[in-house]
């Protein structure tokens, strides 16, 4: 540990062009590194956890290259996690209004939507709906497939990736319209 | 050739170095202080792994599995039939959902609520989850007894919007 410091400190003094040749270099930075070795072993680990502090982060998501895979894999989560959201907002408020007696039916909440939402709005979120259901719901069946270990190449995955999104294409719109 | 490596090595190095503070965390919500690098102890200790558990496992595992098959047909039929739908699949739909529901907010939770990061607050946001998924399992109790049904209402909001077109 503590020769990987030497090296890393003295490397852009020693290691820079020069006439010296590379085992010679090598030469020195190995008689530099003995000179520091005897330190104690607590003197060692605070220096492990200060390089340990200086440590790069790993990038993160914006560096990798836009494909099928992760982007169908991303889309499935927000999907699932939108309808559940749905779902919850919808069966949370009847058992909120079941537990303190607000009074709220089908019909009470199928009035309020008709008056109170705008069009723009039950379009956007019909839309929403629609299409994320039905790409959940497809590639639902495509992660069973996968379980059961199926279509696990890489022309497996993009092959069943296209046909969720086109499925996802043509069902979402006539669930649209329906 | 060896060195210019090195030396440009070094120097990448230190331009990532300035981004090592750099975190993304949910805000208003208290962190545990975090290791170095997100390392514990010296080069050589060995890893401990946690003691093996079937119910956070293979059995939960199963148990998704289970929830996500039983939602293709509990799906299908409604869509197929246009809305009607029989009282019991509606509340094997509503129930199985809500299974289905539960299970993935807890893998976000796992996944983006993470105890190793944000300590209490992870098990609050599950207590929370499971408070949440009561208080929907009475609201899906009342659809399925005295309304008519969770489909009833998705379809009743779905085409809401048609009637009043043609009540114009």
């Amino acid at each position: 540990m503590i020769v990987t410091l030497g090296l890393n400190r003295s490397s852009r003094a020693f290691f820079g062009p020069s006439v010296i040749s590379r085992s010679c270099r090598l030469l020195i930075s190995k008689r530099l590194n003995s000179n520091v070795a005897k330190t104690t072993f607590k003197q060692e680990n605070q220096l492990l956890v200060a390089q340990r502090k200086h440590r790069p982060v790993s990038p993160h998501l914006t560096i990798y290259q836009p494909q099928i895979t992760w982007y169908l894999s991303s889309l499935h989560r927000i999907s699932g996690v939108v309808l559940g959201m749905g779902f919850f907002a919808v069966t949370m408020a009847f058992g909120v209004s079941t537990i303190f007696g607000l009074g709220l039916n089908t019909d009470n909440l199928k009035a309020f939507y008709k008056e109170k939402v705008p069009s723009w709005a039950d379009l956007t979120m019909k839309a929403g709906a629609a299409y994320l259901f039905v790409f959940h719901f497809g590639n639902g069946i495509r992660h069973l497939v996968w379980d059961m270990g199926k279509e696990l190449s890489i022309k497996g995955v993009n092959r069943t990736g296209i046909a969720v999104l086109i499925v996802a294409a043509i069902g979402g719109t006539s669930l649209l319209f329906k | 050739m060896f060195s210019k490596s090195l030396l440009r090595c070094s120097l990448n190095r230190a331009a990532f170095h300035s981004s090592s503070k750099r975190s993304l965390t949910i805000p208003f919500l208290s962190t545990l202080p975090q290791k170095p690098g997100g390392v514990t102890g010296t080069p050589n200790d060995a890893y401990v792994p946690p003691p093996p558990d079937k119910l956070h496992g293979s059995v939960h595992w199963d148990f998704e599995r289970v929830l996500a098959v039983a939602m293709v047909p509990l799906v299908t039929l409604p869509l197929a039939t246009g809305g009607s739908f029989m009282t019991v699949a509606d509340s094997l739909l509503a129930s199985v959902l809500l299974g289905h529901v539960y299970v993935g907010f807890q893998s976000c939770i796992i996944d983006y609520i993470p105890k190793r990061v944000y300590g209490k607050n992870f098990n609050y946001a599950m207590y929370l989850l499971t408070l949440g998924s009561l208080i929907s399992a009475i609201g899906i109790y009342k659809l399925e007894t005295e309304e008519n049904g969770l489909v009833g209402v998705v379809t009743n909001l779905w085409t809401s919007k048609k009637e009043e077109e043609k009540q114009k």
